[in-house]
């Protein structure tokens, strides 16, 4: 390990920008677990604990299927992507962000997807769900494309997203999208 | 005919399919990375189980959380159930439940109402 390296740096950063949780790493089913529970335990309201639970789901498997480091699971019998899962948090929202290496054509793709998603209203999300989730394209066989809509549709803000390295091959991308912490529930 | 089962896990759901009396129960969570694997077992008895027409079944949902690939598995489930109704002289009921304030589980039973033409019965509970 590098001498510079300080678990110190690391908390004080967390610290600033108020990230309650973070993982590097092979993003396993079990840890997803883990998470789930921790969630559960922490936050008082069911419901907002419930959709984050599932944003950190959707985002995950995202990192699962398309990062482009992979980690070989001894549990899975298979290589299973790398990437960041962070939950920060401001006095009104949780935020919650993926991160990983992907191909820069597919970060292209989903970043349009995104674009798209982001300027359909209500109703608009839930059409382009209900047509997603039956027709499938081709490059969504693993369902990243329903993952985005669902992610805007649960927590009611727009996907954000920033790329990192795009004249490589191998781009960084973030993923993040907000979620009150007090939901008026229709 | 055998019956079918899967015991549940913190990410796989507990099913239950009973093929002497038509129970088919899903229950807990579902978020497996590999839908399509893990469901694969769950159609091959489906198809099986409904080359024989005419049975009455009912399909009971008890889920607290599903991922969009499950959504998916989901939906194809459906899509035999309502084929077997149509054309093999089933009588299928849907019994959907879901905690009574999680209006993101109702919701998901309604999308499914209005993507199927199979009966399906939204059911709170307490828990």
């Amino acid at each position: 390990m590098e001498e510079k390296f300080s678990n110190y740096n690391f908390y004080s950063s967390f610290r600033e920008n108020k990230i309650s949780l973070a993982f590097q790493g092979m993003i396993s089913q079990d840890l997803l677990s883990l998470i789930g529970l921790s969630l559960r335990r922490k936050n008082d309201n069911e419901m907002v604990a419930r959709r984050l639970f599932g944003l950190v789901i959707e985002l995950a498997q995202n990192i699962y299927h398309y990062s482009t480091e992979k980690a070989y699971s001894e549990k899975d019998k298979k290589e299973v992507g790398v990437g960041i899962i962070a939950i920060g948090e401001t006095n009104e929202h949780y935020i919650v962000c993926s991160g990983n290496r992907m191909d820069s054509r597919k970060i292209k793709l989903i970043s349009e997807r995104c674009d798209y998603i982001n300027q359909l209203d209500e109703e608009g999300l839930k059409m382009y769900y209900k047509d997603q989730r039956r027709n499938p394209s081709v490059e969504d066989s693993k369902g990243a494309g329903l993952g985005l809509i669902d992610m805007v549709r649960k927590s009611g803000n727009p996907l954000t997203y920033i790329i990192n390295d795009s004249d490589k091959p191998n781009a960084f991308l973030t993923l993040a999208v907000k979620i009150n912490k007090t939901l008026a529930t229709t | 005919m055998e019956d079918f089962y899967n015991p549940p896990d913190h990410f796989i759901p507990e099913i239950r399919f009973k093929a002497a009396t038509g129970e088919l129960n899903i229950s807990g969570e579902s978020f497996h990375e590999y839908s399509v694997e893990f469901y694969q077992p769950v159609f091959d008895w489906l198809h099986r189980f409904l080359e024989i027409p005419n049975k009455t079944i009912t399909m009971n949902f008890k889920m607290t959380y599903f991922n969009t690939n499950t959504s998916r598995r989901f939906l194809e489930i459906f899509d035999l159930l309502e084929d077997y109704e149509k054309n093999k002289g089933g009588r299928v009921t849907v019994n959907w439940y879901y905690k009574a304030h999680d209006v993101d589980m109702k919701e998901s039973g309604e999308e499914y109402m209005a993507d199927t033409n199979l009966t399906i019965n939204l059911i709170p509970y307490v828990s």
